[in-house]
């Protein structure tokens, strides 16, 4: 492996850019994501930095369970994020569908249908430290030796 | 006259300051704002559709989940509709519980709602001690009922667990940390020079404005309306309670009215506290057939079940109506309008606390 590889390596684990969307959850793992923010978790401390751009964004986070508004909608939003990247889906929602699931509702999950998924995060909602961590520990897995075509 | 409109600026739907999917369609002419309008439909799920036909017990689960900042108020309604549908009675301490976790509720939403606001207008610094004092919200909401969002304390009948002594003494101190923390903030928030030039006389709302386009809450009070449904609640009237009103109508206020409910919320739950005396926190009941129409004050404003039941306590039919739909409304045809820079229609946007998924349902 070459040195600069090595350096980007680092530079990568301690840079991550985090964009969240919303397709069709209740708010509650919305608000647990900037609670994040919050300085008691301190997102920042580990370099993962939340803001909702997905041209500059490393991590996708989904919360919801999948609205029909969003079929073509989700895969444009993924299509533009530069590689490497890799998407989380946070709660219950994106996973199964959770409480809306149901027989008459408009939801259509699973989220990873749709777009390809790099890990779940169950919980209704999940704890801001459980977010943090599942940032934390997929980041820096996916993204090494990207350029080596380890994806 | 014939109009000429410059631009025609979308914002949305995923956008660096909306924590939720909508989309702001803005007709500008160079920066003013000539026109605005507000698309929806992002976060649709059909939560009336799945609650018919099912029994209360879920319903109560999915009402909840209708929206996730302001649970509890959802939660409280639904339950207070049934029991005025069953005539089920409540005892003292647990209408008191209640008030004391929505109120909490209350704060929570209120902090989160300044924090959106502080951050859109690039104050990050009092928009970061909002978001931690926020925490500590939410730890007494974590501490009574057991957990952070959608926690499902109140039943028919009652809330699901009682405060000890030892919890009811750490909650006055955090009660009180709240309050001394905030009065600093609000400090900041008064003599902030660039807040008072991003807030003051922008996005203006006027009282018949308000009255015109039925707007509720907290938005409607900035403009001189005191209609809050806390008065109208049973508990409530027990207590000392006076509705926060503001007649400036612009953002500030708007935000300041938020500020003002949090101390008044603190000062309820005192009250409270001091009123709470040892005795039952559930009785008994049975769901019957019937049909009731009951509001309650949503931190966004008036929040209105109607349910119908049958026999076996299943809920047969059921409308909500939501705070925010009025009050988004008012913001895409008087707020926006008239604002002077694109960078304010965010602002305005978020100063009058547009909730999304509570609205789509």
């Amino acid at each position: 492996m070459s040195r600069l590889q090595d350096l980007k390596n680092t530079v990568r684990s301690k840079s991550i850019h985090v964009c969240y969307v919303n397709v069709g959850s209740c708010n509650g793992c919305d608000i647990e994501i900037l609670a994040c923010l919050a300085p008691r978790y301190d997102i920042e401390q580990y370099g993962i930095y939340v803001h909702n751009n997905p041209r500059e964004a490393d991590v996708l986070l989904i919360t919801g369970a999948f609205s029909p508004q969003w079929e073509d909608k989700l895969m444009e939003l993924w299509e533009k994020i530069p590689e490497p990247k890799v998407a989380i889906a946070i709660g219950n929602c994106p996973i199964s569908g959770c409480v809306f699931n149901r027989e008459g509702s408009y939801v259509d999950p699973p989220v990873r249908k749709h777009i390809p998924i790099g890990a779940e995060v169950p919980g209704c909602p999940p704890r801001p430290t459980e977010i943090l961590q599942a940032v934390l520990s997929l980041a820096p897995v996916v993204f090494k030796d990207y350029e080596g075509g380890n994806e | 006259m014939k109009r000429t409109v410059d631009v025609s600026l979308p914002i949305g739907p995923v956008h660096p300051v909306f924590k939720e999917p909508c989309r702001i369609k803005c007709e500008t002419r160079g920066e003013y704002v000539l026109n605005a309008e507000i698309e929806l439909g992002y976060v649709k799920k059909g939560i009336e559709r799945i609650m018919r036909g099912r029994p209360w017990q879920e319903v109560m689960f999915l009402a909840e989940r209708v929206c996730g900042i302001c649970s509890v108020i959802h939660n409280m309604v639904f339950i207070e509709g049934v029991e005025l549908i069953s005539d089920i009675s409540l005892t003292d301490r647990a209408a008191y519980l209640r008030v004391i976790v929505n109120e909490l509720d209350r704060i929570q939403s209120h902090l989160l709602a300044n924090y959106s606001y502080c951050y859109t207008i690039e104050h990050e610094t009092l928009a970061m001690y909002l978001l931690n004092l926020r925490e500590t919200a939410m730890d007494a909401l974590e501490r009574l009922t057991g957990a952070r969002v959608t926690c499902s304390y109140i039943i028919p009948g009652g809330v699901r667990f009682d405060l000890s002594e030892a919890d009811a003494r750490w909650l006055q101190e955090t009660v009180d940390t709240i309050d001394s923390e905030l009065t600093r903030f609000v400090t900041m928030f008064k003599t902030g020079s660039l807040i008072a030039l991003r807030s003051k006389e922008v996005g203006i709302f006027t009282r018949e404005e308000a009255i015109e386009s039925h707007a509720v809450g907290p938005t409607a009070r900035a403009s001189g309306l005191t209609h809050d449904c806390r008065l109208d609640h049973p508990t409530y009237r027990r207590l000392d309670f006076t509705p926060v009103v503001y007649t400036e109508g612009d953002n500030y206020a708007r935000i300041m009215v938020r500020f003002d409910e949090v101390f008044q919320s603190t000062a309820l739950i005192r009250e409270c506290l001091d009123r709470l005396e040892l005795g039952k926190i559930r009785g008994g009941g049975e769901v019957i057939a019937g049909t009731s129409r009951w509001a309650g004050e949503a931190p966004r404003g008036e929040l209105t079940y109607q349910i119908t039941t049958d026999e076996y306590g299943r809920v047969m039919n059921i409308g909500i109506r939501t705070p925010s739909i009025m009050n988004i409304e008012a913001c895409a045809h008087y707020m926006i309008k008239g604002v002077l820079s694109a960078a304010d229609v965010t602002s305005t946007y978020i100063s009058s606390d547009p909730c999304i998924a509570c609205n789509e349902r």
